[in-house]
């Protein structure tokens, strides 16, 4: 693996085959959270993948789409437009470097416009695989480690992963809330206005051992799928249509 | 009471509208069986039912023809809008509203399916943020939007025999449209079934993955299921959005900062 401690020299010496990029988000995170969690989740899981996949890793993006928590203090945030551009500008000087395939891994979920403009980056540039792992459907046979679930925002699956990673920045005193509505209400009012503490789901239930549990299981997701879908694309591209 | 394009300015003033529905379709290919403006010719008749049935007075604006369909970019008959011009002509479009006094918006996005969700809309995907991003920025507005065949995606789990299956040109949208015109319908449409799962369609053109244009099981079409999908689209999206603005005239009575 590579990172910006490396030379440009060593970079291209060692002509790491994909790029990895995180993109984190400095917003509020209910009473318990920094407001850096997401960056500093996104940096910590961008590492391990760039590790398992022998990448070169692009150091994570601090800042995106918070304006949802705009009103409660220490939020930055990014417009869409800009986001998007930060992106496609940072893929591009990736791809004029000779990278042919670039992992965008997403920290914050208020991030929509990321896929828009992935779409738009592989329809544009037939030599260049953009990819953004989703959030995986539990398949038969994976561990149960999260009680309440990854819940939407400074939850049970944040506060953990936040409990392993960042474990004396997180405080003791936590609330759980589960707003009566969908989670895209997020798009009709910012987050106060839905939940009063910024929370939504159950921090209580988050511990530092299901943060290494859910760590582990989700870098090996990551690696495992995204091999398998940069080679499948591969394959899509050159036209060999499915059977 | 509905008001649309056929009325006079001042009869829109006068009537107040309270709400605003603004469909968004698309003109894209969908297989060698349905016309390229489907999408379009389904919404002009679902948002006009959904408007006709909403207790308040409405104002339905006509359907944006034109959206996200950079995945066919190239097929003969398709027009693309790249995801930064539609996300303008939503902001737009909704801003001229507000302008005027409109408080209340609901954005009808192209179709949504069952095995979809109220997060993620299917088509026009970028309509999410442009209505979040109004939402931000103009605080007297509660814009929504909605993708009526998501909302009624039970239902239709029912109604078609193979709704999970369903992604372009397929089941849902040939039986809604031998229901509406069944002469713009051109024979059956030929199944087809990917082995790459829905996420590839951010990562490779629509042909790569179904070269016949069609994802989905239009063989299994009938009318009478396009006539019920239709009711059951019609009558959740209703419900969507009363539930939704009335949500909303709660929450953000609430101050918290």
């Amino acid at each position: 693996m590579l990172d910006a401690r490396n030379t440009s020299k060593e970079i291209a010496e060692g002509r790491p085959e994909i790029a990895v990029f995180g993109v984190g988000a400095v917003e509020q995170h209910s009473i318990h959270l920094p407001l850096g969690t997401d960056w500093l989740g996104v940096s910590d899981l961008t590492r391990r993948v760039a590790r398992e996949l022998d990448a070169f890793l692009v150091p994570a993006l601090p800042f995106s789409m918070s304006e949802c928590h705009g009103p409660m203090a220490g939020t930055v945030w990014l417009k869409p437009e800009t986001l998007a551009a930060v992106v496609r500008d940072t893929v591009l000087a990736l791809h004029a470097q000779g990278f042919r395939k670039v992992l965008i891994v997403n920290g914050h979920g208020g991030n929509f416009v990321l896929e828009a403009e992935i779409r738009r980056l592989n329809l544009n540039y037939p030599d260049l695989i953009v990819l953004m792992p989703p959030s995986f459907a539990p398949r038969p046979g994976d561990p149960k480690i999260l009680d309440k679930g990854v819940g939407i925002h400074a939850s049970e699956g944040e506060t953990a992963r936040q409990l392993y990673i960042n474990g004396e920045h997180v405080k003791d005193k936590r609330i759980d809330y589960q707003p009566p509505v969908g989670r895209e209400f997020l798009d009709y009012a910012f987050i106060g206005f839905i939940s009063e503490w910024g929370v939504w789901g159950y921090p209580s239930y988050g511990t530092a051992e299901k943060g290494e549990k859910a760590t582990t299981h989700r870098v090996a997701r990551i690696a495992e799928w995204a091999r398998e879908t940069f080679s499948q694309v591969e394959v899509l591209r050159a036209g060999e249509e499915e059977a | 009471m509905l008001l649309d394009y056929q009325n006079t300015t001042f009869e829109v003033r006068d009537a107040k509208p309270d709400i605003a529905i603004l469909p968004i379709g698309a003109t894209e290919q969908c297989g060698d069986h349905l016309p390229v403006g489907n999408m379009n010719m389904i919404l002009d008749v679902l948002a006009r039912r959904v408007a006709e049935r909403l207790k308040d007075t409405v104002y339905l604006l006509p359907t944006m023809p034109l959206g996200s369909s950079g995945l066919h970019w190239g097929k003969p008959g398709t027009i693309a809008l790249e995801w930064s011009t539609l996300m303008q002509v939503v902001y737009d479009v909704v801003e001229s509203l507000v302008t005027q006094g409109v408080r209340r918006v609901a954005v009808i996005n192209g179709l949504g399916g069952t095995n979809e969700t109220t997060v993620r809309p299917r088509e026009n995907y970028i309509v999410k943020t442009a209505v979040r991003q109004l939402n931000y920025d103009l605080s007297e507005l509660d814009a929504i939007w909605v993708q009526p065949f998501t909302v009624a995606g039970k239902d239709l789990a029912q109604i078609l025999d193979a709704a999970e299956q369903d992604v372009h040109a397929g089941e849902l949208a040939t039986s809604l449209m031998l229901y509406l015109d069944a002469d713009a319908v051109k024979g059956k449409g030929v199944d087809h079934l990917p082995q790459a799962g829905k996420e590839y369609l951010d990562y490779v053109a629509f042909d790569k993955l179904c070269p016949g244009g069609v994802w989905g099981r239009p063989s299994l079409a009938s009318a009478e299921k396009g006539e019920q999908a239709l009711e059951a689209a019609v009558q959740r999206t209703v419900e969507y959005i009363e539930e939704s603005f009335a949500h909303l005239a709660t929450m953000k009575r609430r101050t918290y900062y």
